[in-house]
């Protein structure tokens, strides 16, 4: 999962050391309601996937982000 | 400067425009964004690439869906921002409202009284902004690919689609001939990505993005097109390469009848990137060759070769030889005379692309995809040469350049300067700038670089407001000679102070100088002077970069030094002496 971490890195401007499961969204000042979409989106786009409107609000941590693009790229 | 293809995501934006903010906080350019969705991370974009333009952008971006309210309060954030020019990038979802969705839900009448209304706030807008000195650049409103009447929406006689293409064609027309306003075509930029891949319906329920952020490079690189103009930017010269740039293959080894051009599936892409190429020559871009090649094969090329679209009357200068490109580079730009800086370069080769951009980060260096199918694309997709206006003098731009280079091999034949002078036979026509004329006037204060005493900057709109002044005086010169006309290639900007004259600006275009238009302009300021009375007449010059060419002037037309202010010389010359321009000119005045 070293892409979803660079990619996660990159868009929401954090180390990648940073970047651990337990990454709260409503605790991270970086991770705003904008870049969660560009996240979403940049990981659409990079991966080759495709999240349902439904899974982009469900994502509250780092964790559940790894574990939806687990499901969809196995 | 780098031209990258658009693969960079807003992300990488966003870090980058970090990392510029460090370097720089002094803006030369102030750019306004009045968006009606949001468009977070468009900002970032341009201001990157301003940056790799060499500017440094000041970007305000307006409250969300608060134009008309920003636009109509003379205190606004806006206005104190004062842009230079500012982009109203309006929302076909937010312009409809409910119609968008609903367009029959009313009647045809007052989806008519609810267009004409539509149309006549955006006037109304933008009447108020035009009060500002900016430039406004209004976007389009996408056409919508549904209707609920499905096959037969065109059978409505106002329906949805048509009044959406109405609007946008009845903005156009408004401002046609506005100097001030421009329409953005943003319905054809939206065709061009295809509509369905600009709207991500996620992006757009959850946060009001009405186009994925990915393609904001895209948008940016087409807004960039009334950026350059604005702060004389605009590339005035496409410098190609030959192999397998025009043609497929290499002349030197496969020969006239083995390089691929024409109606041929390996000849077409070559073969239209030719037309489109004369197409550009046809509205003003200078068209010149930087390639290693042995110039007679080339030159058969051109008159052998039934499929060859560029002729070499199209070409302003031919570098053709085994030298290295940078060296071939500085000898267009000097055979034209031009600067480095007004060039773009292209080339498939990727070493020789590398090669110019480290060597001459000014020229503006295309970056081609591998394939030569793409080529095409690729250039059409380019907004390096927009400008604001497009003189008759623009248009026969490389006409003209042609007849230069006869003019040049003449003066090389001839014995004597005098004689060169005495063959060419000018004539140069005075007149004071009028109407007709202001558009050019102010177009070479913003692009003459080299004869050119003050390098003032002006638009149009300044130069209408001297115009009209009773203490300015604008002179143009025309030019013409045995080989053709140069059109207006000259302009005196001279402030009357009752018995002070003061040069504010004096400025050639480069191709004429040097065959006494110079002198013949300012002998008619002089006459004048003299006419009125003036006792002196002040020519101020101020050196740059650029304008060596225009050193020495005053002083060779016997003016003398009379103060330094800083960089700023004052010359003067006393209009009781008389002033003639050389006997090879002749001077008529209008």
């Amino acid at each position: 999962m070293n892409t979803l971490k660079n990619i996660a890195s990159q868009v929401l401007g954090l180390p990648k050391g940073k970047i651990q499961d337990t990454l709260v969204r409503r605790e991270t000042p970086e991770w705003d309601s904008f870049n969660h979409l560009m996240l979403i989106s940049e990981i659409e786009k990079k991966l080759g996937i495709q999240f349902t409107m439904a899974e982009v609000e469900k994502v509250q941590t780092y964790g559940e982000l790894k574990k939806t693009v687990e499901n969809k790229t196995k | 400067m780098t031209l990258k293809p658009f693969a960079e995501t807003i992300s990488f934006y966003r870090l980058h425009k970090k990392e510029i903010e460090k370097k720089d906080s002094r803006a030369d350019v102030r750019i306004a964004l009045l968006p009606s969705s949001t468009i977070a991370g468009l900002k970032e974009t341009m201001a990157v690439h301003c940056h790799e333009m060499g500017l440094r952008p000041d970007i305000y971006v307006g409250k969300y869906k608060q134009t008309a309210q920003e636009i109509l309060d003379p205190k606004s954030d806006l206005y104190n921002f004062k842009p230079h020019i500012i982009f109203i990038l309006s929302n076909v979802r937010a312009a409809l409202g409910e119609t968008y969705l609903g367009p029959y839900a009313i009647s045809q009448g007052t989806r008519k009284r609810w267009f004409e209304r539509t149309l006549k706030e955006t006037e109304k807008l933008i009447a108020v902004l035009k009060k500002s000195d900016a430039k406004i650049v209004i976007s389009n409103l996408e056409v919508p690919t549904h209707s609920p009447l499905g096959i037969l929406e065109n059978k409505e006689e106002l329906g949805l689609q048509k009044t959406v293409r109405e609007i946008n064609e009845r903005l156009c027309d408004q401002y046609k001939k506005d100097v001030q306003v421009f329409i953005f075509d943003y319905e054809g930029f939206l065709s061009r990505i295809g509509k369905q891949n600009a709207l991500d319906p996620k992006l757009y329920y959850l946060g009001d993005i009405t186009l994925d952020p990915q393609y904001f490079p895209a948008l940016t690189e087409q807004l960039m097109g009334y950026i350059r103009p604005l702060k004389a930017l605009t590339k005035k010269c496409l410098v190609v390469d030959l192999d397998n740039t025009m043609w497929g293959g290499i002349i030197g080894e496969d020969g006239l009848g083995g390089i691929k051009l024409g109606p041929t599936p390996e000849g077409r892409p070559f073969w239209e990137l030719q037309k489109y190429m004369l197409s550009l020559s046809e509205r003003g871009v200078i068209l010149a060759i930087n390639s290693k090649n042995n110039l007679e094969d080339v030159r058969e090329v051109f008159k052998k070769h039934p499929h060859q679209v560029l002729k070499e009357e199209h070409f302003a200068s031919l570098q053709i030889n085994w030298s290295d490109k940078v060296e071939n580079m500085r000898r267009i730009a000097e055979e034209i005379g031009i600067g480095i800086d007004s060039i773009a370069f292209l080339d498939d080769n990727p070493a020789e692309r590398a090669l110019i951009r480290s060597a001459l980060p000014e020229v503006s260096v295309i970056e081609l995809p591998e394939d030569p199918a793409r080529f095409l694309e690729t250039l059409q997709r380019l907004t390096l040469f927009d400008a604001f206006s497009l003189s008759p003098e623009d248009k026969k731009r490389s006409e003209m350049y042609t007849t230069e280079r006869k003019r040049q091999s003449l003066k090389k034949s001839s014995g004597s300067l005098e004689e060169y002078l005495r063959t060419l036979g000018t004539t140069i026509t005075i007149r004071k700038a009028s109407p007709d004329s202001i558009p050019r006037v102010a177009q070479l204060t913003q692009k003459t670089n080299q004869f050119n005493t003050t390098t003032r900057r002006r638009t149009e709109e300044e130069i209408r407001k001297l115009t009209s002044d009773k203490n300015t005086l604008i002179l143009t010169v025309d030019v013409k000679d045995n080989f053709g006309e140069s059109g207006l290639t000259g302009v005196a900007i001279v402030r009357l102070a009752k018995e002070n004259w003061r040069i504010d600006s004096f400025l050639l275009s480069c191709r004429v100088i040097g065959r006494g238009a110079e002198d013949g302009l300012l002998s008619a300021i002089i006459k004048r002077a003299k006419r009125a009375k003036a006792k002196t007449i002040v020519g101020e010059f101020i050196p740059t970069p650029k304008n060596a060419p225009a050193k020495g002037f005053y002083k060779r037309c016997g003016f003398v030094l009379a103060e330094s202010v800083g960089k700023t010389e004052m010359w003067e010359y006393s209009p009781i002496k008389n002033f003639e321009a050389p006997k090879t000119v002749t001077v008529k005045e209008q």
